[in-house]
């Protein structure tokens, strides 16, 4: 995998964040909190009247996105967030980043990146850093 | 110390919670989470490979506590709007679709802080450590914080 430092990763988008998968999530996460399922609670705390998406959820995004670009999941190291605003059911997403540094350790060759996932037409929602490794060029040929 | 009912502790109250142990637990990544988890954060579901999210999942789903268990720790709970502040999850190994993790941890910061127009609010760090349960390999670790407003 041929990267250099300044590259900008393949956008990752979400068309139409899911109110529907926010109540799935809820109860996976067996979270309480009724602004990710209940339109009324949401309105009552004076936050418009769109359920808000979970920050896992965003901070998934942004693994996928990864994920797109390195090869898979399991090339993950380390990804770290600062969670900057709310996602509302219905958001239209895109998660992007750009490389700053490519550097070897233990054998395997890593990329730093920044990182960030934003409303479109709107303002960053999560920004960080992230570490994954790169394929090698042997398994690239394979 | 701090529970819920003693209200806002003080700045000292907040600090001595440091090097406070969870309970711990494990966590397995049942096939049909580890689906229902993928389809949600719009992934494809299947494969051996965990989505990378378990790390925060399985950490924070096995401290041993509930979120208002830990809220109370630090005299709040739900309704006072506690909020997500960083996250950071360092993978050592990826996690597996059906493997079982044991989960340890503890809270690694805590203090007081006032903002200029947010008034005054404690940031709260802890350090989750998850280990395979099937040859003890240490496979990652799962940092969080927790921004607790304090009505002045």
């Amino acid at each position: 995998m041929d990267v250099a430092v300044g590259a900008e990763l393949p956008e990752w988008h979400v068309p139409s964040v899911s109110a529907e998968k926010m109540k799935t999530t809820a109860a996976l996460l067996a979270d309480p909190n009724p602004i990710h399922f209940d339109a009324e609670a949401v309105r009552a705390l004076g936050m418009g009247d769109r359920p808000v998406n979970q920050g896992p959820l965003n901070m998934g995004y942004v693994m996928n996105m990864l994920a797109a670009w390195s090869g898979g999941h399991d090339r993950l190291r380390r990804l770290r967030v600062r969670f900057l605003g709310n996602v509302f059911a219905g958001d239209q997403l895109r998660a992007g980043g750009v490389v700053t540094a490519v550097r070897e350790e233990n054998g395997d060759r890593l990329a730093d990146c920044e990182v960030f996932l934003t409303v479109v037409g709107g303002e960053p929602v999560l920004k960080g850093t992230a570490t994954v490794a790169l394929a090698p060029a042997t398994e690239e040929t394979r | 110390m701090s529970d819920s009912s003693l209200g806002t502790p003080s700045p000292e109250q907040v600090k001595a919670q440091i090097g406070r142990r969870f309970p711990g637990g494990t966590f397995t990544v049942e096939p049909w989470r580890a689906w229902l988890v993928a389809d949600v954060v719009l992934d494809e579901p299947g494969g051996e490979v965990a989505h990378p999210l378990f790390v925060w999942l399985a950490a924070t789903g096995a401290t041993g506590l509930t979120w208002d268990d830990l809220f109370g720790w630090f005299g709040a709970r739900a309704s006072d709007g506690p909020m997500f502040g960083e996250h950071e999850t360092t993978v050592h190994r990826p996690l597996r679709v059906g493997g079982v993790y044991q989960v340890s941890g503890e809270i690694t910061s805590a203090e007081r802080k006032v903002g200029r127009s947010a008034g005054p609010f404690d940031v709260v760090g802890y350090q989750l450590e998850l280990y395979d349960e099937a040859d003890g390999a240490h496979v990652a670790t799962c940092w969080n914080s927790i921004v607790f407003p304090r009505r002045s």
